[in-house]
């Protein structure tokens, strides 16, 4: 009778570890790639906001797969640069464990890619590799070294209502006093958040500096001393703004102050404004302009690791960003500038992009920013 | 048990008192909730009206994301199992940290806080190399592990002081009768720990099933867990989106819930945490 | 071997598992973290040196960060407390249809994610969010800031943390016996008295447990403070992330890692300490 007892026991205990090596192997099963005969499945790690991310999924890539069957995309979008460092400590990992990684695309903000360069871990471009590369402005290449191709660009202008707001300032100068005449009606995002936070408390430095002293490649933090004046407009600036100097998270969620109509003004991604205009998420009374001298802007660029397992993948999705099919997609989805040069973009695009398509402001480099960052929030919301 | 609340004698007043306390509990706790399940169904919401004009589109705008349900299963069975191997390795563990006396004790017991107290960002490159060295990255093991880790913490403490609690006369009493260690665990200690243990794999679950950091590099790109997924949904999109979808991820858990309370009910825990 | 021996022995082959697992995962990767921090500097003297803590700690905005992180953290320890030691009291002294409600209801935010509890809050909470919504209606004008801030912190803290606490607490209180209870109020304590002299230090181990657990969590968390707190002073959780994501100072980052750590080991300490010593007076 024991026995039984004691058999009947282990039975219930085999059951139990039966059923977590079941759960176990379904789950291991559910990994790794689901890939038919012969299709390479592509990583795309694509960093920033969730137009761009839709510009990927609903646009690009359903596009990209149905030109080259060949390759299914798997996409991951980093929201704000979420998740960014993690995905460089993979490549780094990867690349000093000698072992092939899964991301075979990387969108993201030049300061990794600038890390990058001299651990070797990113494939240098050229028209040998992609093709089409000849219609990108040289300028653009050589900003990044190569390391980096520039299928679009954006940047940041100013957004305001014009139900309230009869005469936009024109220059920086008039924004300001602006701001100043109209309390709590304007902010900008933190600017580890979000470019268009960027733009403005750069275009506080330029004024001082210029814009060009701190875009090129030297870094020194000694010159940081300039940045001086620039800290002390923005902190004169900090009553002034929306809630008494509240800065929220993110480029979408000074575009909701905007829609709630509880901020007048902005400086905004022209795309991204653009974008949600066009999608009936702002006001009809919304307009956009680039004031004098212009804010920043950038191309994005994507950047391929060496040690992707899907080479030939992935510089075939590169190149197929610069064809016409692609970059009228950034256009026509995201309002964004295209990558290639713009003597090869039908007129009628040309002149839509009049307003705003001015020259942008540089951005700094990508150690400068990386400083600017973290001095905004000790000189300007740190508190004395 | 104690049947008349004896020290509230004085009735009346006091009974009110208690009544609007527990309406301000409860407006504290389903306020949040409550406002965000109206965002779910608000078309456009404008102040100061009280309520939205509603509408079902932003529904139609989550559910036609194929990530989304890949996120819900990926969690639900990463989570699951990284509570039961957790079980399974703590839970001797626990009751050799209750009953056994060896060498450095309690200093190996309080090595299970530090899973929680070093911030874990400091380790994303470490953890990273090692899982590339073992092929853990992108798989499914190694989003389970970065997981047990999270439960470690609770699934050492709560049975520690569970088992502990556990009167040893009826132990030795068994023992005593000629049962052999393993059937006094099974048959005396184990029923009557039951309880403290469930609430531990609860409180596990939850945390296994709340990692975000370790499992977006672990994880990616084939096994995204919910909660990497929540970042982008509720940071970025208009606030009916991140709604949807935080209604959407809170029905199973509230399901769950349900489930727990019998086991939650603090009558159960009687003999966990007798001295 | 004798059989304390085999005890001993056996005792450390079941610690054995997670021991392991903590270590590959956890203390392994740390102790690499911190000699990171400790290594000589580039182009600095040979040999161990804590530079880059000073370093750290001399900067005004760390320093105000660390303060802002201990305090919040602080006070919402000391909220959730007085707020679910009542509560788990209630629920064990009295009955009836209310507590019953009550179990259930407080176990609810368990059951949600920090995320979506941050962000229920903020909807809530927000100036022209539901709550100033029902009061502007109300006739209340002025409405103050109750999130993007500290407050906005202490309060999301609060409401996840609740269930934790009032479960642990009232697991303790369960565990006192009723006649313990009787016979106080038969030598005629009144409910105060009986509180502080019987109740607290019967439940004084389940309390241990609750301050260290809710108070390591909270120096620690990110995802609430970096959702409902405002743009300075940050919580060390969000301020790491800053310097290692944003700032590409991942030194500096793992730095502040490690003196969160030390903070929280002190706490943890102190648990340990106390608990020891109740011990040996129990035995």
């Amino acid at each position: 009778m024991r026995w039984v007892r004691w058999v009947k026991r282990k039975r219930r205990l085999a059951a139990a570890a039966g059923m977590v090596l079941a759960v176990l192997l379904v789950g291991i099963g559910t990994s790794g790639q689901a890939g038919a005969q012969g299709t390479v499945t592509l990583n795309l790690y694509i960093s920033g906001d969730t137009n761009i991310f839709d510009l990927y999924t609903k646009a690009f890539l359903p596009a990209f797969t149905k030109r080259y069957p060949q390759f299914k995309t798997n996409f991951v979008g980093l929201l704000h640069g979420n998740g960014d460092d993690g995905v460089y400590d993979k490549i780094l990992a990867a690349k000093r464990a000698g072992h092939t990684v899964d991301v075979d695309l990387w969108e993201t903000e030049p300061g990794y890619v600038d890390e990058g360069i001299p651990e070797g871990l990113w494939v240098k471009l050229s028209a040998s590799l992609v093709p089409n590369i000849v219609k990108v402005p040289v300028q653009t290449l050589e900003a990044a070294q190569y390391y980096g191709l520039p299928y679009r660009g954006s940047s940041v202008v100013i957004g305001y209502n014009s139900q309230f707001v009869k005469n936009p300032p024109q220059t920086f100068d008039e924004l300001v006093a602006w701001i100043k005449a109209n309390p709590g009606k304007f902010t900008y995002c933190d600017p580890n958040t979000g470019g268009s936070g960027q733009a403005f408390v750069t275009a506080a430095i330029y004024k001082f500096t210029g814009p060009d002293k701190f875009s090129g490649k030297a870094y020194d933090p000694n010159e940081e001393a300039a940045w001086a004046p620039g800290w002390k407009l923005l902190k004169d600036l900090q009553p002034a703004m929306y809630n008494n100097g509240f800065h929220p998270n993110g480029n979408v969620a000074v575009l909701q102050l905007l829609a709630q109509q509880n901020i007048w003004m902005a400086s905004v991604w022209s795309d991204q404004g653009l974008d949600f205009y066009n999608r009936g998420q702002l006001p009809k009374t919304m307009k956009f302009e680039q004031i004098t001298p212009p804010l920043i802007g950038d191309d994005s660029r994507v950047t391929v690791p060496a040690g992707s397992a899907h080479l030939e993948g992935a510089l075939t999705l590169l190149n197929w960003l610069l064809t016409p099919e692609a970059q009228n997609m950034v256009i026509n989805e995201v309002a964004g500038y295209p990558g290639i040069d713009w003597k090869y973009m039908p007129e009628s695009v040309r002149a839509r992009f009049k307003d705003v398509a001015k020259a942008f402001a540089p951005y700094p480099n990508p150690k400068y920013l990386a400083d600017i960052k973290r001095l905004w929030h000790e000189q300007v919301v740190g508190g004395q | 048990m104690s049947a008349a609340p004896w020290y509230w004698a004085v009735g009346g007043m006091r009974r009110a008192l208690g009544l609007g306390a527990f309406l301000a509990i409860a407006a504290f706790i389903l306020g949040p909730l409550f406002t965000l399940l109206v965002w779910a169904f608000a078309g456009s919401w404008l102040f100061p009206n009280l309520l939205p004009e509603f509408s079902l589109k932003w529904w139609s705008y989550v559910l036609s994301n194929a990530d989304v349900g890949k996120a819900i299963r990926i969690s639900f069975i990463s989570a699951p199992v990284a509570t039961l191997l957790s079980a399974l390795i703590c839970i001797p563990a626990a009751y050799a940290f209750a009953r056994l006396e060896f060498p450095a004790r309690r200093a190996l017991l309080l090595s299970f806080l530090s899973a929680n107290a070093f911030p874990k960002i400091g380790l994303y490159v470490s953890i990273a190399t090692l899982f590339y060295r073992l092929n853990l990255m992108d798989t499914f093991t190694g989003v389970v592990l970065i997981q047990m880790v999270n439960t470690l913490l609770f699934m050492i403490w709560i049975p520690t002081g569970t088992f502990r609690g556990i009167n040893r006369n009826l132990e030795e009493a068994a023992r005593d009768v000629g049962a052999g260690p393993l059937r006094t665990f099974f048959h005396i200690t184990l029923p009557i720990a039951l309880p403290g243990l469930i609430i531990a794999a609860l409180f596990a679950f939850l945390a296994a099933f709340d990692e975000a950091q370790g499992t977006l590099i672990v994880g990616t790109p084939n096994h995204i867990t919910m909660p990497v997924m929540m970042y982008t949904l509720v940071l970025s999109y208009p606030q009916p989106v991140g709604a949807v979808f935080s209604v959407l991820l809170s029905l199973p858990s509230l399901v769950f819930l349900i489930v727990a309370q019998r086991y939650l009910r603090a009558g159960y825990l009687a003999a966990g945490y007798t001295l | 071997m004798t059989p304390s021996r085999r005890a001993g022995a056996l005792g450390l082959a079941l610690v054995l598992p997670p021991l392991l697992l903590l270590v590959f995962l956890i203390v392994l990767p740390a102790l690499t973290a911190v000699f990171d921090t400790l290594a000589p500097l580039e182009g600095g003297p040979p040999g161990l040196t804590l530079a880059r803590y000073a370093q750290v700690l001399g900067a005004r905005i760390i320093r105000a960060d660390i303060t802002f992180t201990i305090l919040v953290t602080l006070a919402s320890v000391a909220v959730v407390f007085c707020v679910s030691y009542p509560l788990a009291l209630y629920l064990r002294f009295v009955q009836g249809r209310l507590p019953a409600v009550l179990a259930v209801l407080f176990t609810i935010p368990l059951f949600i994610p920090v995320v979506i509890a941050s962000f229920a809050m903020i909807t809530f909470l927000v100036n022209h969010g539901m709550l100033s919504t029902i009061l502007y209606r109300l006739g209340v004008q002025r409405f103050p800031p109750l999130v993007y801030n500290a407050t906005g912190i202490v309060i999301t803290q609060v409401w996840a943390n609740l269930p934790f606490a009032i479960l642990i607490l009232g697991a303790g209180l369960q565990a006192i016996d009723d006649a313990l209870i009787d016979s106080a109020r038969d030598v005629g304590a009144g409910p105060v008295r009986t509180f502080l002299a019987i109740i607290l230090p019967l439940n004084a181990i389940p309390t241990m447990i609750t301050l260290t657990l809710l108070f390591i969590t909270i120096l620690g968390s990110f995802t609430i403070p970096y959702l409902v707190g405002g743009n300075a002073p940050q919580m060390l959780g969000v301020t790491m992330t800053n310097y290692l994501t944003q700032y590409f100072r991942r030194t500096d980052a793992v730095t502040m890692a490690v003196i969160a750590f030390m903070i929280a080991a002190a706490v943890g300490a102190v648990y340990v300490a106390s608990v020891s010593r109740r011990e040996r007076v129990a035995l």
